[in-house]
């Protein structure tokens, strides 16, 4: 006779693994979403700037970034951000810690955004017109006349917006059609007074630079974007200022190459395509749906269907991509150009990437999305639902729309909304089918016909692989790139949640079992 | 189907009958278009690979040399994604679905599930940019975190058996998923702060040069074990949620039962649940497998993406996706290298339809399966 085995007191080593790989998923997950958070909004908070002092006696001024042990011997290197390319030639410097003889933090060091050559750091030493300028006057009195200056040029920058959007642009196109209208004309010139005069407003005053080790730079003032002095503000001061870096990084369009302004290009490239796929891929999806569950005879080739397009979804999206390429681009793309805009030929109209195509492929990627989540939420509706509209008279159309579409409301608004997630964060198939690096139009303006299907477009996911793999200064972009992905990742977040809770409370409400 | 209940004939009824058969027929035509347009896919790219297969455009030898790497590349980088993420996910699929409580289970998956909310550029960007160069200063650190971490785990849980009782009752299995979070962050800490004294005590302070000059191990910032953890990352929360379907979905009356004969829950689920949940398992594996054949922006971003051929986790490679990805806009259409990858692409397409195919067969066997243990009518 066996012996009997004694039962062990507790579950042995795997089924710690087990919890282990718990713990470690989501230990992963939140390091990866702390990563993403803190790098992505650190870089708008208004870092202190040091001034530091060489053993050699150099003088340097700039933000301490990130540290690295040395590559050969001991102790660590420091990375600082110090600004000037036009004075030094370079943003960046390698400092040895071992070096360094002292570090301070001087309230007076003045940070400038400019529109070119990137961030000054330094010491501000007037402000005033370009041929009477001189260096002798108190540290306060020059920053207070340079924040009223700066705003002061801040209203005449957005007199002057207005003035183009809402005066010339019009009237470009009025003469655009009529070519003769004399009253345009005379407008326009006046209006193009107007602009030049508020140009001349902005020109002629400098402010003087001097960087810490006593060189000397004549700033236009009418390049300068803001300047701050980060050491002397306060803690309401850095959060204000950090709210509005946030803002603009949301409002502003890219500048200097990717690595300065914002992605607002980008957001609206991605919500227009995404908004047009989901257009097109609502009633579809939903047709094919009805078509498969209600209307189709439920036999073995129905089924098999059902599979295969199940198993769409599971087709990488590369591959959606070859077809858009493939079918819309070159097949579609080139008739149309050939039958419609023949005069514009060798240069492509449809026949290049552009807007149309990249929801059209990424309709196609998602339709299975759609089509699998509808279905769902048809076959969860109770067969007594239909029974009972069948047998008060209603025709089969009647009971489908007054009765069984209604009621699978939900489980469509989530399969759009899970296909919405999946199509923001696609890049692969963007690469073949129109994504722009830098789309000089938005593709929605004033002009006929006001959405223009043709145009190339910005992408959020696009814009984050470019700019990180292709930029001139990785080490300038990745800030920005950290904020980019955040945005992303929070934008789909919250799609997913939305489709989480959505269905759960549908499922909640029916309380129904899925048909066998 | 129900069919609607015969109407008499007045005039109204029958036009509510025509409309009736016209919004079918509509609703008819409309469903087998778009059924169609989505499997138009498939049909395009045979359409244009096959006669340049038939009529002798592409030659057999040109495939190979073209397409070898590509392929090899591919296999390579699903084969370590998957093993990155399959004891994760297969893992935590099993604490979850067997030792969590109904409760903590209904909020922990939508959470592991929130890990697919990371689309493959980010997960590609951050694994690129930043992991691969950490991972390259902190090579004998991130080699040693693989063998630390379970260890670590099977010290907590030998801690554990000694532990009173009370202290039991405070750290039960049930949340050993959430408390195990802290003692491993400690670990990884640990390690990383004492790799470099060990680093410099066995392998001369450098283990990337030593690998080099003792083993003749080549390696290469961005190679295949950094792609398969950023891919595994990426992937494993799909097969996560597909095995915890398969393992929860298991009649409970087979583990009550195998509880009741005084089996612990790992047997239990050793040799009860395991054996019947195993179909779905393996599709949730297959369908995990398709995945990471078809991942392009990761493999694009955190492969050197050289099309080199070699075992060696340590150096990188070039993928199919990835190849198509890059090489496809500039190729003339037509051309011999359009039509290589456009092959490449219709493989692609195989693979994955053929792998998922066989996944879903399985799975509805397996749910026939569990209707039939379970004893429902």
């Amino acid at each position: 006779m066996r012996r009997r085995r004694p039962l062990p007191r507790s579950e042995g080593p795997w089924a710690w693994l087990a919890a282990g790989s718990v713990a470690l998923s989501l230990l992963m997950l939140t390091a990866l979403l702390l990563l993403i958070a803190v790098r992505g909004l650190a870089h708008f908070w208004p870092a202190t700037v040091v001034q530091i002092e060489m053993q050699d006696g150099r003088l340097l001024a700039g933000q301490a970034v990130r540290e690295l042990p040395l590559e050969e011997g001991h102790g660590n290197e420091r990375l600082y951000f110090t600004g000037n390319r036009d004075l030094d030639g370079e943003i960046w410097h390698w400092l040895p810690v071992d070096a360094i003889a002292s570090v301070e933090r001087p309230p007076e060091l003045t940070v400038l955004e400019r529109r070119h050559h990137g961030r000054f750091i330094g010491r501000l030493i007037a402000v005033g017109d370009a041929g009477t300028i001189d260096g002798n006057h108190a540290q306060q009195a020059v920053w207070t006349r340079l924040e009223a200056r700066l705003a002061a040029l801040e209203q005449l920058r957005g007199e002057r917006e207005r003035l183009r959007r809402e005066v010339l642009r019009p009237l470009i196109r009025r003469l655009d059609a009529n070519p003769n209208d004399a009253d345009a004309q005379l407008a326009l010139v006046e209006a193009n007074a107007r602009v030049y005069d508020l140009q001349l407003a902005m020109r002629g005053e400098v402010a003087l630079l001097e960087s810490v080790d006593g060189r000397r730079l004549r700033q236009p003032l009418e390049e300068v974007l803001r300047a701050w002095r980060p050491n002397a503000m306060s803690l309401p001061q850095k959060l204000a200022a950090w709210a509005g870096g946030v803002w603009r990084f949301l409002a502003e369009g890219p500048r200097d190459g990717n690595t300065a302004g914002g992605v607002w290009p980008a957001i609206f490239g991605t919500v227009l395509m995404v908004l047009l796929m989901s257009l097109l891929v609502t009633p579809f999806g939903v047709l094919a749906a009805v078509y498969l569950n209600e209307v189709a005879h439920q036999g073995r080739w129905t089924n098999l269907v059902r599979i295969a397009v199940r198993n769409l979804a599971g087709v990488p999206s590369i591959v959606y991509g070859v077809f858009g390429l493939g079918v819309f681009v070159y097949g579609i793309g080139s008739s149309l150009d050939e039958w419609f805009f023949s005069d514009s030929l060798p240069s492509p109209t449809f026949g290049t990437g552009g807007l149309l195509w990249a929801s059209l492929t990424l309709a196609l990627l998602t339709l299975p999305v759609v089509i699998v989540a509808t279905e769902e939420g048809l076959a969860r509706i109770p067969v007594e639902q239909r029974e009972g509209a069948l047998a008060l008279g209603a025709t089969r159309f009647e009971t489908l729309a007054r009765v069984v579409l209604p009621m699978a409301v939900p489980a469509m608004l989530t399969g759009v909304i899970l296909a919405v997630a999946r199509a923001a964060g696609e890049v692969a198939p963007l690469l073949l089918v129109g994504v722009a690096k830098l789309a000089p139009q938005v593709p929605v303006d004033g002009e006929f016909p006001f959405l223009h299907l043709e145009r190339k477009f910005m992408h959020l996911g696009y814009h984050i692989y470019d700019t990180a793999f292709h930029g001139s200064d990785v080490q300038a972009a990745m800030p920005l790139v950290f904020a980019s992905a955040l945005l992303l990742v929070l934008v789909i977040l919250v799609l997913n949640l939305t489709a989480i809770f959505l269905r759960h409370h549908f499922r909640v409400r029916h309380g129904v079992q899925p048909r066998p | 189907m129900i069919e609607p209940s015969p109407v008499s004939s007045s005039p109204r009824r029958a036009w509510r009958r025509q409309r009736d058969r016209l919004a079918t027929a509509l609703i008819m035509a409309g469903g087998i278009g778009v059924i169609g347009a989505v499997l138009a896919i498939g049909v395009f790219l045979v359409w244009e690979v096959l006669p340049a297969l038939l009529g002798g455009v592409l030659e057999p030898s040109q495939i190979r040399t073209t397409l070898t790497p590509m392929a090899w590349g591919t296999l390579k980088a699903a084969f370590w994604a998957m093993a990155f993420a399959k004891p994760l996910a297969l893992g935590a699929a099993i604490h979850s679905s067997l030792f969590m409580s109904q409760r903590l289970r209904s909020r922990m998956k939508p959470t592991l599930e929130m890990m697919e909310a990371f689309p493959g550029v980010v997960i590609g960007f951050v694994a690129g940019l930043l992991l691969a160069p950490w991972v390259e200063r902190h090579l004998a650190g991130s080699l040693a975190l693989l063998l630390v971490l379970p260890l670590g785990v099977l010290l907590a849980a030998e801690a554990w058996r000694r532990l009173p009782a009370a202290g039991r009752r405070h750290l039960p299995l049930t949340w050993a998923g959430l408390w195990l979070m802290p003692w491993l962050a400690l670990l990884t800490w640990l390690t990383l702060a004492f790799s470099p004294g060990v680093e410099s005590l066995l392998f001369g302070g450098n283990l990337r040069e030593w690998l080099d000059a003792e083993l003749g191990i080549d390696y290469a910032t961005r190679n295949a074990m950094i792609v398969g953890l950023a891919m595994g990352i990426a992937v494993m929360p799909s097969v996560y949620a597909l095995a915890e379907d398969a393992l929860s979905g298991v009649p409970s009356r087979l583990g009550e039962g195998a509880h009741a004969l005084g089996a612990t829950r790992w047997q239990t689920l050793w040799r009860v649940v395991l054996p019947a949940a195993a179909p779905g398992i393996f599709a949730a594996v297959m369908i995990g497998a398709g995945r990471a054949v078809g991942e392009t922006m990761i493999v694009l971003m955190a492969s050197g993406n050289t099309a080199v051929m070699s075992l060696s986790p340590l150096e990188g490679m070039r993928t199919m996706a990835a190849g198509i990805a890059v090489e496809l806009p500039e190729a003339v259409p037509g051309s011999e290298a359009y039509l290589l990858l456009l092959l490449a692409a219709l493989l692609l397409f195989l693979f994955t339809f053929l792998v998922n195919t066989l996944a879903e067969v399985v799975r509805s066997r397996l749910r026939r399966r569990y209707r039939w243990l379970g004893g429902s009518p």
